[in-house]
C-alpha cells in the first residue's frame, strides 16, 4: 500500500473530541480529580502538541506502518491518540502507565476510542515488568513503540531486554531532552545520538532536534 | 514464635550510642521476650551482624538520592540461608531515630495477613497522588516495618532482580515501595498495610492530616514517634536530627 505523506500542524477538534475533553474538565473540577488540574494543564501545552505533531510528521515521511502502537508512559495521551488515529490510521493503541489517575483521565480524554476498543491503558512499570504479560497473546505485536518521556525513566535498552521476542520487532520512536532543571528528569541526554545509544538502536531511520516554544531542546530518534 | 527487633547502622551519621539507646528503649518498652540485632558495617558488639555490601555496586552517589538501601537486606531473612545468624520468626525493624512511647508487644501481636509499614497519615492524599509519577510525596515511611520470616521475600527478590533500574530511578526506598508494593488508590489491594492511625506519628510533620498536624509535639499516648525527616523533594533534609536522647 502506498502511504501519503501527512504534513499536519493541528489536531482535529471534532464534536466527539469536544465531548470527551469537556468530561475531563468536569472531572478535575470535582473532588476526585481536582489534584490533577495542574498536570492536565501541563499535558495540554503547545510544546506538548508540537512534540506529538513532530512524531506524526516524521513517521509519515518515512512511510512507516503505525497500525498497532504502544505508548510507554503515554500520560493522558490526549494529543497522541487522536493524532495517530486521524493522521496515521492507527487501529490499536496500548498506553502503559504507572499512575492510576492518569489511566482514568486518559480514558476520559479518549472515551470514544476506549469504547470502540481502539485505545487501552494498562498499569505497569515498563522498566521492571514486561508489557506483553499485560496483553492477550494475539495482541502482543506492535509496529511502533513510542516513548516521549525517556528523560523520566531508565535507559530504553532495559525495556527492549524485558520484552525481547514478544513485540514483533517494532520500530522505536523516542523523545528526550537535555533539560535537567526538573527533579523528575532523571535521565537527560545530551543529543539524539545518546538517546539512540541508550536504546541500543542499530538502524536509525531518523534523528533530529527541535527547540520547543518553551525553550526546551527536544530530541527524537526513530529506529530499531 | 520468637520475636526479633532489628536496626541497621552504617557510616558515621550515627555513632554506636544510638544503637545502645535504641536497645535500652526496647528493653524498657517491650513486655515480651525478643532478640536484638544491629546490622552494621562496623561490628563491635555481641548483637552486631556484618552488613552485606552486594547492593553498593548499584548506588549512584552522584545522584544526590537519599537511599537508605542498606536497611532492606533484612527483607531477605530466610532466603537461601541469608544472614543465618539472625534468629526469629517475627521481625520488627526500627530506625535509630525513633522514640518508643508504648509497649512494643503490640507490634508482635498484630494480625500478619500482610506485612506492616508506616503509612504517614500526616500526608495530604491529594499531594501524594499528584506527585506519584514524580517520585515525590510518598505516603510510606520505612522507619518501622513489621513482618514475619519470608513475608518480604518477594520484595527482596524484586530489588535484587531490578537493582540497576530501582537504584537509578527512585530517590528513596519509600518511593520504590509506594510504586511497587502499595496502592494509594486502593489500600486493600496493597502488598503492605499501613499501621493504623494512632500508632505512629512524625515529630517533624505531625500526626493526621489535616486535623492533628502540630509539629514538634510529643504524643505519648501513641506508640512510636519518628524523627526521620528525609522526604525527598519536600525541601527538607534530616541533617539537623532532633536530639532525641538529650
Amino acid at each position: 500500500m502506498v502511504k501519503a505523506i501527512v504534513m499536519t500542524n493541528y489536531i482535529k477538534y471534532t464534536p466527539e473530541v469536544a465531548r470527551d475533553w469537556k468530561s475531563v474538565n468536569s472531572a478535575v473540577r470535582g473532588d476526585d480529580y481536582k489534584h490533577c488540574a495542574r498536570r492536565i494543564e501541563d499535558a495540554s501545552t503547545s510544546s506538548q502538541l508540537i512534540s506529538k505533531l513532530w512524531i506524526v510528521e516524521e513517521v509519515s515521511k518515512l512511510k512507516l506502518d503505525a497500525t498497532r502502537v504502544a505508548l510507554l508512559a503515554g500520560w493522558y495521551a490526549n494529543f497522541i491518540v487522536p493524532l495517530l488515529i486521524d493522521e496515521l490510521q492507527t487501529k490499536m493503541i496500548y498506553n502503559f502507565e504507572i499512575d492510576e489517575d492518569v489511566k482514568q483521565l486518559s480514558y476520559k480524554f479518549n472515551k470514544r476510542y476506549k469504547d470502540d476498543k481502539t485505545y487501552k491503558c494498562e498499569i505497569v512499570d515498563v522498566m521492571t515488568a514486561p508489557v506483553w504479560k499485560k496483553m492477550k497473546k494475539h495482541e502482543t505485536g506492535f509496529d511502533l513503540v513510542i516513548n516521549t518521556a525517556c528523560e523520566h525513566m531508565f535507559p530504553m535498552y532495559k525495556f527492549r531486554e524485558l520484552n525481547r521476542g514478544f513485540l514483533d520487532n517494532p520500530l522505536y520512536v523516542l523523545q528526550s531532552t537535555d533539560d535537567s532543571s526538573f527533579d523528575d528528569h532523571i535521565n537527560c541526554v545530551s543529543s539524539p545520538d545518546e538517546l539512540a545509544e541508550q536504546a541500543n538502536l542499530v538502524d536509525v531511520l531518523y534523528s533530529g532536534t527541535k527547540v520547543l516554544d518553551n525553550g526546551m531542546n527536544r530530541f527524537m530518534v526513530i529506529g530499531k | 514464635m520468637t520475636n526479633t527487633i532489628l536496626c541497621v547502622k552504617w557510616g558515621d551519621k550515627y555513632d554506636h550510642t544510638y544503637v545502645e539507646k535504641l536497645k535500652e528503649q526496647c528493653e524498657q518498652n517491650c513486655s515480651v521476650p525478643f532478640n536484638f540485632y544491629c546490622l552494621t558495617d562496623n561490628p563491635t558488639k555481641p548483637y552486631d551482624i556484618q552488613l552485606p555490601t552486594t547492593w553498593d555496586a548499584y548506588y549512584h552517589a552522584d545522584r544526590d538520592f537519599f537511599w537508605a538501601y542498606r536497611k532492606y537486606y533484612v527483607f531477605g531473612l530466610g532466603n537461601n540461608n541469608f544472614l543465618p545468624e539472625i534468629e526469629g520468626e517475627q521481625f520488627l525493624l526500627l530506625d535509630l531515630d525513633v522514640r518508643i512511647h508504648q509497649d512494643l508487644k503490640y507490634f508482635f501481636e498484630l494480625p500478619m495477613d500482610k506485612p506492616w509499614i508506616v503509612r504517614g497519615w500526616w500526608n495530604n492524599l491529594d499531594t501524594v497522588k499528584q506527585n506519584f509519577a514524580k517520585h515525590k510525596s510518598t505516603p510510606l515511611n520505612s522507619s518501622v516495618i513489621r513482618w514475619n520470616r519470608n513475608q518480604l521475600k518477594d520484595v527482596f527478590d524484586n530489588i535484587n532482580r531490578n537493582a540497576e533500574v530501582i537504584f537509578f530511578t527512585y530517590p528513596s526506598a519509600d518511593n520504590y515501595f509506594n510504586h511497587h508494593w502499595y496502592n494509594i488508590w486502593d489500600e486493600d489491594a496493597s502488598f503492605f498495610q499501613g499501621f493504623p492511625q494512632g500508632d505512629i506519628y512524625s515529630w517533624y510533620k505531625g500526626n493526621v492530616y489535616p486535623d492533628d498536624m502540630e509539629k514538634h509535639k510529643l504524643r505519648e499516648n501513641m506508640k512510636i514517634c519518628l524523627y526521620n525527616n528525609s522526604g525527598y523533594g519536600e525541601g527538607d533534609s534530616d541533617d539537623k536530627l532532633h536530639k532525641i536522647y538529650a
